[in-house]
């Protein structure tokens, strides 16, 4: 008797070890190179993303998160796309496509179709990266390389008004907004290695959240506005993390050898999907922001 | 498991194998990590018999060379000769040297970049932390951080880097020639391969100085292709348009077809005749057609490597190693450019280097490549390689006005490996910024003299050839 108690109870506590370590869910299954996933709509039905369809070309695609279908972001698209951005009600997308000879563009779309705009390339090289749209949607903030740094900036809805918000020492990379549009969080190297930051749309009132001798990268505000999450090599390779806005009580969410990275949250702010590298591939997973 | 026959046994040839996809039962169901399920992939028989055209060139005349030439005596002293086989990792587009394996944490903040560096199992040795998997297995290679080269442009930097020489007045040979044709095949392989999608380019044009040059185009690369899937092609050879597999069983009709192709191309009879038939008994030998068969492998094994194609390739070229090629050349790119409109994303970040570095480049490497050399040394494989893994410069230690580097030919650093070289050490070094070195400089040609002499050709064999001519061991390196 006391033999089959003290199995249940190990039986017991391994399923509870079990579930609090619950393995993500995988969405995607090639193994293909791919990276920058982010929910398409409000409803966080579709997942966008990017994958390495060709060795010449990353394309842009969506993933349905009821029957993990995946399909061409739009199928008349076929240039090398980068970092998908939608405005809050999913009816814009802002993206980096790739040009000419190391020059790139951002391109802002209606979607599926719509009216759009672009940022062309400079004369010469010329990098953006990370666009985003402001929660009202008026303005679309990105980074731009220029005058040996990566500075934030912003431009309006027309591509004009263009402001620098955030500029060097260093780079400034990934700014995501709260909610209610009063600060944007973001990566810099200002201090030596890429940390965490939170500022006012203005670029004003700059604050460090993280403070770490690895990179701590790609921060992305909760749709609820009290958490960030980002990826972090802090542990000894990249994993995913959250911490409140503020930057307190951050928390590992996931513990893999390889590669986790990319995380968006979904509309819910309760799940994260994100890239995992597992046995060398790798794929979109799904998990729970509160295991 | 590896061969399915599609028409006739002869001819069908299954190269690869899919990661086989994972069903996924429900929002929390059980997660069965991918394992890779052979299937056939039509690679050769398909798609690559036999399209000589403009392509010939670089397919069959190594082939050729193999089957005509004996094999010149390999020296027996303990290095020299020690490589039985060569791998030579074309890190085309040119690394950052400081934001990989010879970081500058105390240089000022324009030239450091934003990287951390960790350290290795080497004692003193660091790497930025961009390279784990490398810095962890550091007691497999020495380092080279004082190379110098003589072109700041990538075509010709490539020659140089490829040759030893300048591609001017005209292109020397390739190291990957001058081992070819002092070593002969030992297999059923041509002796002189290169791993990728092309020859390596820019925008612009090739690099000169991939073939045999006055050697002959008989010691010019055979190219074979790898997708991330491990899928095996030989891109200089395509299919004929109609030649589908029900036609290909018959070897006659394969015949007719190419003799309407000789006469397109190439008048002397004889010689096309020699042609043809090495190259199908290239492509139809079994051992030759295991050798590229990447489903053979375990899928641990082909996990390790990635499921990229570079990964893939780095895995093909072991196995060449296994089929006794004398010289493997694995490209990381047919392009140079990071991220430009129908390129695979070279080396070349003139822009986003500090993006493309952490996102892209150097995991993919720095998988691959340690999987290279952990799997060769599990093989017991190492002792009898030569690995080196190079681009054609550095770059530049000032971070440029795109927050990015550019070419740098003042210095740069290589990775070297097996053949009897001792590991665990870095030889020569760089000034405080990483812009020159402070110890003797390493040319290209001092590359491709190492290497020759580690596959057998030592200074007589190669004045014999008429190849290398003033070039000199990196005596620090091999002793």
């Amino acid at each position: 008797m006391r033999v089959r108690e003290w199995l249940c109870g190990v039986l017991g506590v391994s399923l509870w070890a079990a579930m609090a370590l619950a393995e993500p869910t995988r969405l995607t299954t090639d193994g293909r190179f791919k990276d920058a996933p982010t929910f398409i709509d409000p409803a966080g039905q579709e997942v966008a993303f990017v994958v390495q369809e060709t060795p010449q070309l990353m394309r842009a695609m969506r993933l349905s998160i009821a029957d993990h279908a995946v399909t061409a972001l739009n199928p008349e698209w076929h240039k090398n796309e980068f970092e998908p951005a939608f405005s809050r009600d999913g009816l814009s997308i802002a993206s980096v496509q790739s040009r000419g000879n190391l020059s790139m563009a951002i391109v802002v779309r209606g979607f599926p179709q719509g009216p759009e705009f672009e940022l062309p390339p400079e004369g010469g090289f010329c990098g953006f990266r990370s666009p985003t749209f402001t929660p009202d949607g008026k303005h679309v903030y990105y980074s731009f390389a220029d005058r040996d740094r990566q500075a934030i900036m912003a431009v309006n809805r027309q591509g004009g008004d263009k402001r620098t918000i955030i500029d060097g020492p260093g780079h400034a990379n990934w700014p995501s907004f709260a909610p209610d549009g009063q600060q944007f969080v973001f990566g810099s190297t200002r201090h030596g290695n890429y940390e965490i930051y939170a500022a006012k749309p203005d670029g004003s009132d700059v604050r460090r959240l993280t403070d770490q001798p690895r990179q701590d990268i790609r921060p992305r505000y909760s749709p609820d506005g009290r958490r960030i999450v980002f990826t972090s090599g802090r542990d000894g390779n990249y994993e995913i993390y959250v911490m409140r806005a503020d930057g307190t009580q951050p928390k590992r969410l996931t513990d893999n050898p390889e590669r986790d990275d990319y995380a968006c949250w979904h509309p819910d702010s309760r799940r994260i999907v994100y890239v995992s590298e597992r046995n060398g591939r790798h794929d979109l997973y799904v998990l729970e922001a509160d295991q | 498991m590896a061969w399915r026959w599609l028409g006739n046994p002869v001819l069908r040839v299954t190269l690869a194998e899919r990661f086989q996809n994972t069903e996924i039962n429900g929002a929390f169901g059980m997660l069965e990590i991918g394992r890779f399920n052979a299937h056939s992939c039509g690679g050769v028989s398909r798609r690559s018999f036999l399209r000589a055209g403009t392509a010939l060139p670089f397919a069959i005349p190594t082939a050729l060379a193999t089957l005509s030439q004996p094999a010149t005596a390999v020296a027996s002293s303990p290095l020299k000769g020690r490589a039985k086989s060569v791998i030579f990792v074309w890190l085309w587009g040119a690394p950052s040297h400081i934001d990989t394996i010879d970081p500058k944490p105390d240089a000022v903040g324009d030239v450091r970049g934003p990287f951390a560096t960790i350290p290795t199992r080497t004692p003193g040795l660091r790497f930025t932390e961009l390279l784990p998997r490398l810095a962890d297995q550091s007691r497999l290679f020495t380092v080279v951080r004082s190379h110098v080269t003589f072109s700041g442009g990538h075509p010709d930097a490539g020659t140089w880097g490829l040759t030893g020489f300048d591609e001017k007045p005209s292109p020397k040979a390739n190291f990957g020639s001058i081992v070819a044709k002092h070593r002969g095949s030992r297999g059923t392989l041509p002796p002189y391969a290169m791993v990728g999608r092309g020859v390596p380019r820019d925008v612009v044009r090739k690099v000169e100085g991939c073939g045999g040059g006055p050697l002959g185009s008989v010691y010019d690369p055979f190219l074979l292709g790898c997708d991330e899937s491990g899928h095996v092609e030989i891109p200089s050879l395509k299919l004929l348009d109609g030649l589908v597999p029900s036609r290909i069983h018959d070897r006659w009709a394969l015949l007719e077809t190419l003799d309407t192709v000789r006469r397109e191309i190439d008048s002397d009879k004889s010689h096309w005749r020699q042609r043809r038939l090495q190259a199908y008994h290239l492509l139809t030998r079994p051992e030759a057609r295991a050798a590229l068969d990447l489903a053979s492998e375990q899928p641990r094994v082909r996990e390790a490597y990635g499921q990229t194609s570079f990964g893939q390739s780095c895995l093909l070229a072991r196995r060449l190693v296994e089929a006794q090629v004398p010289y493997i050349h694995v490209n990381w790119s047919e392009y140079v450019e990071a991220v430009t409109p129908n390129t695979d994303f070279g080396w070349d970040t003139h822009v986003l280097n500090f993006d493309l570095l952490p996102d892209r480049l150097c995991p993919i490497f720095d998988r691959a490549f340690t999987a290279l050399l952990s799997d060769l040394q599990d093989r017991r494989l190492l002792d009898s390689t030569l690995v080196v893994a190079i681009g054609e410069f550095g770059r530049t230690p000032r971070i440029n006005r795109r927050a990015s580097r550019d070419h740098w030919q003042r210095c740069y650093s290589s990775i070297w490996a097996g053949a009897g070289i001792e590991p665990g050490r870095v030889i020569g070094a760089s000034d405080r910024n990483g812009e020159d070195p402070i110890t003797s400089p390493v040319t290209p040609l001092m590359v491709g003299t190492t290497i020759a002499e580690l596959a057998g050709l030592d200074t007589q064999a190669r004045a014999e050839m008429q190849v290398l001519d003033g070039g000199a061991v990196i005596h620090e390196l091999i002793g």
